[in-house]
């Protein structure tokens, strides 16, 4: 009887269980490295994916999907999505901004976003390091 | 000694194990863990609501509590109306003592770092006040 060698095949199908969460996880993807204020949050009944994420740096730089953008931009990325939600599923924008930088900067975002209709936000925050 | 015997004959039969291809998926796997566990970063939110300096007051007559944060001497000052906190117990306790029903609102000076808007609201959000907002200040736009 031939035999089957397991092995190759198991590595193989290793290889391609790893590509393929590697992928869909790059999808999701759209934060980067930032130092987030650290504060305990709150518990969400049922976590949902937020529609927009928006970092901010501690220069004062604004990120959407890990590129720097104007706030014209992130504005008019704002209004189209807006445009499209739904009760079912609603437009939440997820800023995480760095802990040190400046409200001015976190003003002028959401005074932009709120110009064009965003009535809620939520402030990414870390547990570690709780003071 | 029969013992002995006997396995070496059990090994005879299954042949020796191939450790390489075994390191080989071991290796995947680790890499595999140790990546996935770099990107599950904890993460949790402060929800609150957004809204604008004379906006008017939506969907409530009643009006809020207002947190006002200003930086003095390098530390973050916490202001409710005639009362000044530096911290968050502190802030939680001033809290707790007001009524909840008109909810919050959140005012911070322009040099305010964005850790002491995260740590008023999240005070709000401990002393019991689900209504929590965000008064972003248009100063030099």
């Amino acid at each position: 009887m031939l035999s089957v060698d397991l092995t190759p095949m198991i590595d193989v199908v290793f290889q391609l269980i790893i590509f393929f969460m590697f992928t869909s996880q790059f999808g999701e993807i759209r934060r980067s490295e930032i130092d987030l204020p650290r504060e305990q949050g709150e518990e969400e009944p049922i976590p949902q994916q937020p529609a927009m994420i928006i970092d901010l740096t501690a220069d004062g730089q604004y990120l959407f999907e890990s590129k720097p953008m104007s706030l014209l931009e992130i504005e008019r990325i704002a209004a189209s999505g807006l445009a499209s939600a739904s009760d079912a599923s609603p437009f939440d924008v997820l800023v995480r901004p760095d802990r040190n930088a400046p409200a001015v900067h976190l003003d002028r975002l959401l005074l932009r976003l709120s110009n064009v209709g965003v009535q809620r936000w939520k402030l990414a925050t870390v547990e570690q390091g709780e003071q | 000694m029969a013992r002995t015997r006997n396995r070496r004959r059990r090994r005879g039969q299954l042949g020796a194990l191939p450790l390489t291809s075994m390191i080989d998926v071991v290796f995947l796997l680790l890499v595999f863990f140790l990546v996935t566990a770099n990107f599950a970063q904890k993460e949790s939110k402060l929800p609150a609501a957004l809204q604008t300096e004379g906006g008017g007051v939506r969907s409530s007559d009643l009006q809020p509590q207002i947190i006002q944060i200003s930086v003095v001497n390098g530390q973050s000052i916490y202001t409710i109306g005639q009362v000044q906190c530096s911290d968050r117990a502190s802030l939680e306790s001033v809290l707790q003592q007001l009524p909840r029903d008109a909810g919050v609102a959140i005012k911070a000076d322009p040099d305010v770092p964005v850790q002491s808007i995260a740590t008023a609201l999240q005070a709000a959000r401990n002393a019991g006040f689900s209504r929590r907002s965000y008064v972003p200040s248009d100063s030099g736009e």
